[in-house]
């Protein structure tokens, strides 16, 4: 299921335990002896209640929470006890937050040569030229937003909508191996949250790149992605991919799951 | 009139300290509006500067290799900072009291003593030219080529793929480890930079004045956010290349204006005092007429 041609799998995490407050009153598991697999190319849309554990896992594979135990592997290379800003080289993230992914303070140009040059030593060449402004000018044009004419605006006069799109870019332009999308969508109206999506499939099908988006929306889970995982209590207690994946309907899948969590939406 | 003709006749040798001072306030602004880190290392790395280049020119070193040990002695001193803050998780302002408060200490032992003369010891102005420490114009020359010097350098650095990330951490410090930035690198890199430009500053003061003192440090940080804070309202900080002309020109107006103030008959032991009403002011009005912008960007 999670294994491709045979081959190992692109992402290999075993046995993740992470409890926050350890050894107080609220002590709480957030993940529980997590097994996780994601082949290369493979598009994995992770749903679950509040608390099941998807962020956490999100931020246990990008380094920004340390595990109590398990492995977590890229590859050939062991992530288990490598520094967050070692692993942005090969793992990228869009956040819920469009201010977080973004730096407001600094121009849309210099936003995308900081995402650019992640996961290469950095040095004393020019950070932003001509050539690089014309990459970024062609790469802005695909998202259809008007930004390629806005090289040297400051971030934080875009809007949310157009702030994770730029995310999104950046999350893309330093050819990650594995990216992650932590609900990103959500802090969007209606229409700017499509608007995203549609980029973020676009761009996902493009670099083909292995990708684990979060979600409490239920027509995206449905419709995007080549597998679905539910998650509870920090396990996985449900992983389809394929023909199964596509039948599913939400109806039937909140039906079969008794999600009562008002967060879970039939129709966003 | 009598006053107003002193004053005018100190303006070129006012003006040829600032650009000295100059060093000091790029050391304050860096840390304070590049890297989004209050920091107060310079009220003892400006003294250090100046005991290490005494003790080292008193040792019989050459004045460029001693003012070269004066800036890695900076540049030492605010990576301390940098790491107690990173590493003990110690509040930026905190972290530099604690510093400069050991400087002290430090500083009196290289110096030996808490004031040392320099008078019959070659500095880098000889090598210059031995009639500096008296021509006015020539001072004004040299000290503008090295801060020109040094400015351009600062510039390009900012725009280099290294300048870009000691800038983001500035900007958004959270999202520094997902664009592969280390907090820590840019930190103590950048503190290193400031502290060192700021005892550089130090260093070139005393083989200016022919002596170092223990207390040269005292209150140069509120002198220098002074400085920093008048070359903002002048030239604004909208680019970093702005950002960067506010310290030399805040430097240059300030001490003008201190300067005219002593003319006036104000007390040397009261410019502190006028120095310090003159910078919350300048920093608090903003808040107080409801715009609460400039208060937060200084992240104090």
């Amino acid at each position: 299921m999670t294994q491709t041609d045979g081959g190992k799998p692109l992402l290999d995490c075993r046995g993740l335990e992470i409890t926050f407050n350890p050894g107080v009153a609220d002590a709480r598991k957030a993940l529980d002896g997590l097994d996780f697999m994601l082949a290369e190319r493979e598009f994995a849309v992770a749903i679950g209640s509040n608390g099941a554990g998807k962020s956490t896992l999100l931020n246990a594979i990008a380094g920004s929470v340390s595990l109590d135990r398990g492995t977590i592997r890229l590859g050939d290379r062991d992530l288990t006890r490598l520094a967050p800003y070692r692993r942005a080289g090969l793992i990228t993230r869009v956040f819920q937050d469009p201010m977080s992914g973004t730096a407001a303070g600094m121009t849309i140009e210099e936003n995308l040569a900081l995402a650019e040059q992640r996961g290469r030593r950095r040095g004393f060449r020019a950070h932003l030229n001509p050539s690089r402004r014309d990459r970024y000018r062609d790469l802005l044009r695909t998202l259809s937003l008007g930004l390629e004419d806005r090289l040297t605006t400051q971030v934080a006069l875009l809007s949310g909508g157009q702030r994770q799109a730029l995310s999104l870019l950046m999350a893309l332009i330093s050819k990650p191996r594995l990216l992650l999308l932590d609900e990103h969508t959500a802090a969007l109206d209606p229409r700017t949250a499509d608007i995203v999506m549609q980029a973020t499939l676009d761009a996902v099908r493009q670099t083909d790149v292995a990708t684990i988006m979060i979600t409490h929306n239920m027509r995206h889970a449905i419709e995007t992605g080549t597998r679905l995982v539910m998650m509870d209590a920090g396990r996985v207690v449900y992983d389809v991919s394929g023909a199964e994946k596509n039948s599913l309907t939400p109806e039937a899948l909140v039906e079969r799951f008794k999600i009562d969590n008002d967060r879970m939406r039939l129709n966003g | 009139m009598d006053i107003l003709t002193a004053f005018f006749n100190l303006v070129p040798i006012t003006f040829a300290q600032s650009l000295v001072y100059s060093f000091l306030v790029l050391g304050i602004m860096i840390p304070f509006r590049i890297i989004g880190f209050p920091d107060l290392t310079s009220e003892g790395a400006f003294p250090l500067g100046g005991c290490v280049c005494a003790a080292f020119l008193v040792a019989g070193w050459h004045p460029l290799a001693a003012t070269g040990m004066a800036i890695v002695a900076g540049a030492l001193a605010g990576a301390t900072t940098a790491f107690i803050n990173l590493r003990f998780r110690i509040n930026p302002l905190l972290a530099g009291i604690l510093v400069f408060t050991a400087l002290y200490s430090i500083n009196l032992r290289i110096l030996g003593r808490s004031n040392v003369a320099l008078f019959n010891i070659d500095s880098v102005f000889d090598m210059i030219s031995p009639n500096l420490i008296t021509s006015v114009p020539l001072q004004i020359a040299c000290f503008a080529v090295v801060l020109g010097a040094v400015w351009v350098l600062l510039r390009w650095l900012l725009s280099t793929e290294i300048g870009a990330a000691i800038r983001l951490i500035g900007v958004n410090p959270d999202l520094a480890p997902s664009l592969g930035i280390s907090l820590w690198t840019c930190t103590i890199g950048g503190l290193a930079l400031a502290n060192a430009s700021t005892a550089f500053g130090g260093a070139l003061i005393v083989q200016l004045q022919g002596y170092a003192d223990i207390g040269m440090g005292l209150g140069i940080l509120i002198n220098g956010l002074a400085s920093l804070v008048i070359g903002e309202t002048i030239v604004g900080r909208k680019t970093v290349t702005r950002q960067l002309l506010a310290p030399v020109i805040g430097a240059a107006v300030y001490y003008q204006l201190v300067s005219l103030g002593l003319s006036l008959g104000l007390h040397p032991s009261d410019l502190k005092l006028a120095t310090a009403i003159f910078v919350l002011l300048a920093l608090g009005l903003p808040a107080l007429r409801g715009g609460a912008i400039q208060h937060e960007r200084l992240r104090v």
